[in-house]
């Protein structure tokens, strides 16, 4: 696989601990959860300035809501 | 293009190993080559069969066209699309998703694999095509990098397919597990267990 680079990340004690939990659901570690969600923060973000837009939908409250991306 | 990595194929002709290039991203102007490579090989070999008398069954994948594939997703880092090189011809290639596809297995249920959506070794490489094949060994690299893909990824080395009819032999032959059929194709995985024996 491609040679990796190091970098530092600051976050804070609520976004430590967000990261964490995800980590122990998600049964990865820290870095592989930050490159998952770096992988599809793009792939939203290409989807979104092709002009479509990202919905979540309840099926049982018949609801769907749009979701706004930064 | 990414910086290659070296693996190795066997000529079928000398029965010897000779050296290949691995790229992990490949970019449309590549795959274009890639299409009009494989579709020249196929029409002559089609014009060649004819010409003998003999029937010429076309890959079940001939349709395929990696350039609109390759356009489609070569900028997304959730698309990686990896090609397997060989005395500067294209020998395989294949295209990868690594999110929205979750594995089957009874025992992985839920949990992140990396989804193999196109997989495909050169023309002149298949024995339904080629008499005289050229290289083997393209597939089995090109699985092993999606393995290492997900191994990378920490995904414990799950990966899933959907195989063409022809391929299911091959893919069953690596220890990947039939787990039912979906529109007509039957959906393959690796669990973490055998991912690891066959990369082994």
């Amino acid at each position: 696989m491609s040679p990796k680079k190091t970098m530092t990340l600051n976050l804070t004690e609520a976004e430590m601990e967000a990261l964490e939990v995800m980590c122990v659901e998600k049964d990865m570690s820290k870095t592989a959860l930050m490159r998952q969600a770096l992988r599809l923060y793009q792939l939203v973000n290409a989807r979104l300035k092709a002009g479509e837009k990202l919905f979540l939908e309840n099926e049982k409250e018949k609801e769907k809501k749009e979701l706004v991306v930064l | 293009m990414s910086q290659p990595h070296h693996i190795w194929l066997q000529d079928c002709a000398t029965g010897r190993s000779v050296e290949a290039l691995l790229y992990e991203r490949i970019d449309p102007v590549y795959a274009e080559r890639v299409d009009d490579a494989w579709l020249i090989h196929l029409a002559t070999a089609e014009a060649q069969a004819k010409a003998r008398g003999e029937k010429f069954e076309a890959p079940e994948h001939a349709h395929w066209r990696w350039h609109e594939k390759v356009l489609r997703s070569s900028h997304l880092l959730s698309c990686p699309t990896l090609a397997v090189e060989c005395e500067g011809q294209p020998q395989g290639l294949m295209l990868l998703k690594t999110d929205g596809h979750f594995a089957r297995h009874s025992e992985q249920s839920e949990k992140p694999l990396v989804f193999i959506t196109y997989l495909s070794t050169a023309p002149w490489n298949m024995p339904s095509v080629a008499p005289r094949p050229r290289f083997r060994g393209v597939g089995t690299n090109l699985l092993r990098a999606a393995v290492e893909v997900s191994l990378d990824l920490e995904f414990k080395g799950r990966v899933g397919l959907h195989s063409l009819p022809n391929a299911e032999p091959f893919y069953e032959r690596q220890g990947m597990q039939c787990l039912g059929q979906d529109s007509m194709l039957n959906y393959y995985e690796f669990s973490p267990e055998n991912a690891a024996a066959f990369i082994r």
